[in-house]
């Protein structure tokens, strides 16, 4: 379960550019849980992932992941049990390192770094096994620099390696946003597939609404560091692209858009 | 005669320098960090290994001493820059600006049991001194045969393939792939739930480990440690590293730390090469620089036909 008591985030504190984002916001999202989160530029969905994964800091409040207090922990240490997709494909590989070195490190998560052989080749096989269900040709690009792979085949790398060891929660920072719109088809499949299959507790924020209605089985708008729309279950079901579309739009004429 | 002897003079001191350069990679080219503490744990390492050959001690546990060292000072870098958040360039000013009252102090101590470190500012080897020429088993070698200096050869060849041989490996390592991702994208090491900063810790430590080491080998070529021999090594490390991995670009089945020594040595060459026309030795640094430049330039060239025109700019 996350958690967000009294959240309060401050931008630029003290500077004349001081924007208050957050105040005693609360957010929580429960144990197996699949949320997909919609809402404008500059509406909060970014810094709520980054606050949960401690890339920023928080002015007040507290972040509980299951029934832990994580508000003090360093962003490393809590990627322990959470795993994180970026917008930015470049973000989630090693673009001078080989696939079969990008999945090695990756498989290698949580366990220590020493001075053993950094590349199992009895695991190749096993890495091909999982490139291949991704249907993209890379079981047989095992020897070839991730950077000279496509923005889909390295985000899909990324996917795969950050749930390629046993995690709690998945974030999903607008992974799909950056691609095109078939491999962003086949990259939203995949992370369905994957979240049911290991049953892990999902943040996605997203731009494509139709994905925001269309995945997940809960449908949260931010807007202006709150949620306006919360939707669970049946409720959710039966809310169509249109809803959310109208609500946007009376958000975008009240902020002069 | 005359080319055989102008060949050991450049070979000599580009293997001493290609140590450095080795260093450079892990730095400069895996970690991204331009690190000036290389000025002054050049000259710690030669430091220490001179105490502690002086004292009798032997001279191989004198260069491991002197490796420790510089990964000590190369590893306060480290922390200046992870843990302070000092920018890399000033981190290395600091401290390496820390290391020249060190390295005055280490000497009178070591030396004459003088804190104070104004009794004394350099050591000459004596000749009971056992220095790596003197130990086994590089004492069985001859010291020079006609003219040539075989041993200072040998002595700097086995200790640079060893040296390269442990970073090839180390890159072949979980720790050592890890260091290479830290340099190449550290929010994935972040996201792997580790802390990226330790391994820029530990590879500028390595760094000047390796520094530390050409500093020692440099004693032999000099016959003994003075403060003034640091100065320019940053150009030279940079240069050797830059001209070797620029020039080898295209060549697939060289490592590139055998491309990193190979760049030692040609830059070494046209040193000498410049000498050897008749350049007087006031302009020695001037053409260090011009030939970096030039190594700078063309390099720029290379990497951008490689890319296609896209990726980081600068080398």
């Amino acid at each position: 379960m996350i958690e967000l008591r009294n959240i309060t985030k401050i931008y630029n504190p003290g500077d004349l550019t001081e924007t208050c984002l957050f105040k005693n916001f609360n957010f929580t999202v429960n144990d197996r849980e699949f949320v997909s989160i919609v809402g404008s530029n500059g509406s909060g969905k970014t810094s709520l992932l980054n606050i949960i994964c401690g890339s920023i800091p928080v002015e007040g409040g507290s972040i509980v992941l299951s029934g832990e207090d994580i508000t003090k922990k360093p962003e490393h240490k809590r990627y322990a049990n959470i795993g994180r997709v970026y917008q930015n494909p470049a973000m989630g590989t090693c673009a001078n390192m080989t696939v079969l070195e990008n999945m090695s490190l990756a498989d290698n998560k949580g366990k220590f770094f020493g001075l053993s052989f950094g590349v199992n080749r009895r695991r190749a096989d096993f890495y091909r096994t999982l490139l291949e269900q991704l249907g993209l040709g890379l079981e047989d690009k095992l020897n070839v620099k991730v950077g000279s792979l496509s923005g889909g085949q390295r985000q899909a790398m990324a996917l795969l390696m950050t749930t390629m060891t046993p995690i709690e929660f998945l974030i999903l920072d607008e992974h799909t946003a950056a691609l095109d719109p078939k491999t962003a088809e086949i990259i939203m499949e995949l992370t369905d597939k994957i979240v049911r299959q290991n049953n892990i507790t999902t943040m996605m924020v997203t731009h494509n609404l139709r994905y925001a209605v269309e995945y997940g089985d809960r449908l949260v708008m931010m807007h202006a560091g709150q949620t306006i729309i919360d939707k669970w279950g049946n409720e959710k079901r039966q809310t169509s692209i249109d809803d959310i579309m109208t609500v946007f739009n009376r958000i975008s004429v009240e902020c002069g858009n | 005669m005359e080319i055989l002897t102008t060949m050991d003079v450049f070979l000599q001191s580009g293997l001493v320098f290609s140590l450095i350069a080795m260093g450079y990679y892990i730095s400069y080219t895996i970690l991204d960090f331009p690190d000036l503490t290389v000025e002054g744990t050049f000259l710690t390492g030669a430091v220490v290994y001179g105490i502690m050959v002086e004292n009798g001690i032997n001279a191989w546990l004198g260069l491991l001493a002197a490796f420790l060292s510089g990964c000590f000072f190369g590893a306060i870098t480290g922390i200046l820059h992870v843990k302070c958040r000092i920018r890399p360039l000033l981190c290395g000013i600091l401290v390496s600006t820390a290391l020249i009252s060190i390295n005055l102090v280490l000497v009178g101590a070591g030396l004459m049991g003088s804190w104070m470190g104004d009794s004394i500012s350099s050591i000459n080897f004596g000749r009971e001194a056992l220095t790596l020429g003197k130990v086994f088993p590089f004492n069985l070698i001859p010291a020079k045969i006609e003219g040539i200096g075989v041993r200072n050869l040998v002595i700097f060849l086995v200790i640079v393939v060893f040296f390269q041989l442990m970073i090839d490996i180390f890159l072949k390592t979980k720790r050592g792939m890890l260091l290479f991702a830290s340099g190449d994208n550290d929010r994935f090491v972040t996201t792997l739930s580790l802390d990226a900063g330790n391994n820029k810790i530990l590879g500028l430590a390595i760094g000047n480990g390796y520094a530390a080491v050409a500093g020692v080998l440099y004693t032999l070529i000099s016959g003994n440690v003075n403060q003034g021999m640091g100065i320019g090594t940053i150009v030279i490390g940079l240069a050797s590293l830059i001209i070797g991995l620029s020039v080898f670009n295209r060549v697939t089945f060289l490592k590139p730390t055998s491309k990193v020594i190979l760049g030692a040595v040609i830059y070494q060459m046209c040193l000498t090469i410049a000498q050897k026309l008749g350049v007087p030795s006031a302009y020695n640094k001037l053409i260090m620089a011009i030939i970096f430049t030039i190594a700078l330039i063309v390099g720029q060239r290379m990497k951008r036909q490689k890319h296609g025109g896209k990726g980081k700019s600068g080398l």
